[in-house]
């Protein structure tokens, strides 16, 4: 996906031809709603230099990953979004969604998501209109209302892209490119119309040399998100290939097909269908399930545990998933870091560790 | 529970155990009441109903103890239904509180180092790891934690609970209810309640399949009943905060608070509140301060600092400030209206939606603005919990709006609610003593 065009380009484009862009934060939303009022959703995970502008707001026990986040929007750099919209996926996205409507002058709608904590029929008929109040609001925002028809359209453009992002997921360790280079097409989902990253995708999987067998150890990669990137450079300088991919901003929104013929049903069937995530709040037994299934399938001989200091929903089942793993054989390291700030030499040095033990 | 069972049961404790309880609450009367019994100059003798709480307290885990001899034992969230588990004759544990006990008992830190040892990050609440480390180690201040049959979440206070309960239920491998509340950046809609209402009908469903009989009505609306009198007792009681000089302090509250928590929904727990309101009333006519002499009244938000509530409340007491109401105490008494013992079901999903702490940080500001007039509070002390985002995040803007349009100074005191490493006495004093400075001028 070397043409991929970048965010700014992207959002330049989108704006040009009429659209409007909203700024996401981390993690579960549906994408089809936003599209179909010709809003381009735009993710904001909060690494990259966002600076620490944020601190003024948030204890310096908030994850990196709020605090970046709130760091972009008080430094200009979220000023092409016309509006927000702050998924509930934690107590500090809470918060920050909070600080937004209360505290911090947002100077934009700002639109929560709660997502339930639960799969069954309550909870999806909840989600279901949690996000109907949510097209009201953006009918409002935009005095536009699409019809069933439009938002089945627009669903059936994110499932095409999903379908290809899972694609190249179950391809990952095989394609012959770095793990930096994976993750840029992988994350570019991030921000590209569904369409064209269906288009990218496809041409990737197609252009892209496969390997029988990967190229490293390989490995399955958890947590929220691979930031900063350097992490994958230290992994594949090590000698892993990533094989399976457990984070929560790629692999755990490799969501479910549904075929309700209520959009908003289906939309949310997705969602809660998706794979097991801590931020939805899935028992332990799932999570562990999962990463065994994900790690027995692509013969996964290391799991790396690549965490958000203060992430309270990655680190309660983190004892569990390692213990698990590790009784299936598989080793582990968990690494801690602050999404902020370039990953130590220790963190190169702990990998090197874990990888020559396999070798 | 079969008729040996039961004999045991009554004989463990309904004889000896609160026959021994009730001794140990008259001896600690009557040490009360010699003169001379109570030695710091600065803080008001304890309420004499104080050795009842302790009583009180001590009958509840006693009863925990022996629940193995036939009562199902439910371990909840602080912030959960638990009207309906009280109706199907559960005994309730509250691992907060239990944590809490441990803070107070300067037993957290060696658990909390337990749970770290086993992999837990020092990242995670303190009461978690508290609990946690309590569960791998077996260890407790109160003899003994029953074990679970049924585990109920309620994710009204924070989404760690959530976690922390998953962590548990695959531990115990026992049914974990999870009572998901929506919530509230502004008002509660009509489908957040009723979204709370089927879970709480489901709820009643598996908690009736592990007690192995069906809720009765009529007790639910008991107990229902029960909770709200208790509520609006515990209200009343903080209310008396609002005389000059206040007859009882947030750091009083802190621990008179145990029944509204624990043991909500039943008559014992009115009991207590109707007497330790009556004899507030009796300070208040008297002018009785919880401190002698009190200067200045603060507003406390957030958790008490529970391995350092005495040395707080002292400190305090010797610069003549009284700490005369708390957001945390709050919590336990301002829904009380909302409680509806006729329609126990329905009110239940609203009540349990409405805790401050699921709701925004304007709603929480908007609390304490009205709380620094109703008690005339001098000035906040917002407690920085490192273990309590939902709680803390937000009090950054939250200090500098209560200082900028009421003109309260307000302090922002970086703590932790049950782990003392993350608390500095030299650090604390030095910014108290100067956050009092700046009140007394």
């Amino acid at each position: 996906m070397d043409s991929t065009p970048t965010r700014t380009q992207v959002i330049a484009e989108h704006k040009r031809s009429g659209g409007r862009i909203a700024a996401v934060f981390p993690v579960h939303y549906s994408r089809a709603l936003f599209r179909a009022f010709n809003i381009l959703p735009v993710e904001v995970w909060g690494g990259g230099r966002t600076g620490n502008a944020g601190d003024a707001h948030l204890q310096a026990y908030t994850c990196s990953v709020v605090r970046g986040v709130l760091s972009a929007h008080l430094t200009g750099m979220l000023r092409d979004a016309e509006l927000y919209c702050v998924p509930h996926t934690c107590d500090s996205l809470q918060g920050l969604g909070s600080l937004f409507l209360d505290l911090v002058d947002p100077g934009r709608p700002v639109i929560p998501i709660y997502l339930p904590r639960d799969e069954g029929p309550a909870a999806v008929a909840f989600m279901a209109s949690e996000l109907r109040a949510i097209y009201d609001r953006l009918a409002e925002l935009t005095g536009s209302r699409p019809s069933d028809a439009d938002l089945q359209r627009a669903i059936d453009r994110e499932c095409e892209a999903d379908s290809v992002l899972a694609a190249m997921l179950e391809l990952q360790g095989r394609l012959a490119l770095p793990a930096r280079a994976f993750y840029a097409a992988a994350r570019s989902r991030e921000y590209l119309p569904a369409e064209q990253f269906a288009a990218a995708g496809r041409r990737l999987l197609e252009t892209t040399v496969r390997r029988e067998e990967p190229a490293g150890v390989p490995i399955l990669l958890s947590g929220i998100v691979p930031e900063p990137e350097e992490i994958l450079d230290q992994l594949d300088a090590a000698g892993a290939s990533i094989v399976a991919d457990d984070m929560a901003c790629c692999g755990r929104r490799n969501y479910a097909m549904s075929t309700n013929s209520d959009p908003f049903g289906r939309m949310a069937e997705q969602i809660l269908g998706g794979p097991p995530d801590s931020t939805r709040g899935v028992a332990v037994e799932r999570r562990l399930a999962h990463l065994l299934s994900l790690a027995s399938a692509r013969r996964v001989r290391a799991a790396v545990f690549y965490e958000v200091k203060f992430c309270e929903p990655e680190a309660f089942y983190l004892p569990q998933l390692r213990r698990g793993l590790e009784e299936a054989g598989i080793k582990t390291l968990a690494l801690e870091v602050d999404i902020s700030e370039r990953p130590s030499h220790q963190i190169a040095t702990r990998i090197e560790a874990l990888l020559e033990t396999l070798a | 529970m079969s008729l040996a069972n039961q004999l045991r049961y009554h004989l463990n404790v309904s004889i000896v155990g609160n026959s021994v309880l009730r001794l140990q609450r008259w001896q600690g009367e009557w040490q009360m009441s010699r003169p001379g019994s109570w030695q710091n100059a600065h803080i008001a003798p304890p309420v004499a109903v104080a050795p009842r709480l302790k009583e009180l307290i001590s009958r509840h885990y006693l009863k925990g103890q022996y629940a193995h001899l036939g009562r199902k034992v439910a371990w909840v969230t602080s912030g959960a239904p638990v009207e309906f588990l009280v109706a199907l004759g559960y005994f309730v544990l509250y691992p907060e509180n239990h944590a809490a006990v441990c803070g107070i008992r300067r037993m957290s830190e060696s658990l909390c180092t337990a749970a770290e040892d086993a992999g837990y990050s020092p990242d995670l609440c303190s009461y978690a790891r508290t609990d946690i480390g309590s569960v791998l180690t077996g260890k407790t201040p109160v003899g003994k934690v029953p074990r679970p049959d049924v585990l109920v979440c309620c994710t009204n206070i924070c989404q760690t609970v959530l976690f922390w309960y998953r962590v548990l239920a695959h531990h115990f491998n026992v049914p974990l209810i999870v009572i998901d509340t929506p919530f509230l950046y502004t008002e509660a809609t009509e489908r957040a309640v009723a979204y709370v209402k089927a879970q709480l009908e489901d709820a009643v469903i598996v908690a009736e399949r592990v007690a192995g009989r069906s809720l009765g009505f009529d007790k639910l609306k008991q107990a229902t009943r029960y909770s709200r009198q208790a509520c609006e007792l515990w209200m009343k009681i903080m209310e008396c905060g609002q005389h000059r000089p206040a007859p009882i302090t947030a750091f009083d509250e802190f621990f008179h608070m145990a029944p509204i928590v624990e043991m909500r929904g039943e008559a014992f727990t009115v009991d207590y509140y109707a007497a330790l309101l009556a004899e507030l009333e009796q300070r208040k006519a008297n002018n009785i301060g919880a401190v002698t002499v009190e200067s200045k009244r603060l507003l406390w938000d957030n958790l008490p600092v529970w391995h350092r509530v005495r040395w707080l409340s002292e400190m305090l007491a010797e610069r003549q400030v009284a700490l005369v109401a708390s957001t945390y105490t709050n919590a336990w008494g301002e829904l009380a209206h909302l409680v509806d013992p006729e329609r126990p079901m329905e009110s239940a999903a609203t009540v349990y939606l409405h805790p401050i702490l699921n709701r925004g940080t304007g709603h929480k500001l908007k609390t304490m603005r009205r709380m620094v007039d109703d008690y005339q509070a001098d000035g906040v002390i917002l407690h920085s919990d490192r273990s309590c985002k939902p709680y803390s995040i937000g009090q950054i803007g939250q200090r500098n709006r209560l200082a900028d349009e009421l003109g309260a100074p307000a302090l922002l005191l970086e703590a932790d609610h049950n782990d003392p490493r993350a608390f500095s006495n030299e650090q604390v004093a030095t910014r108290l003593s100067a956050f009092l400075e700046l009140l007394e001028k």
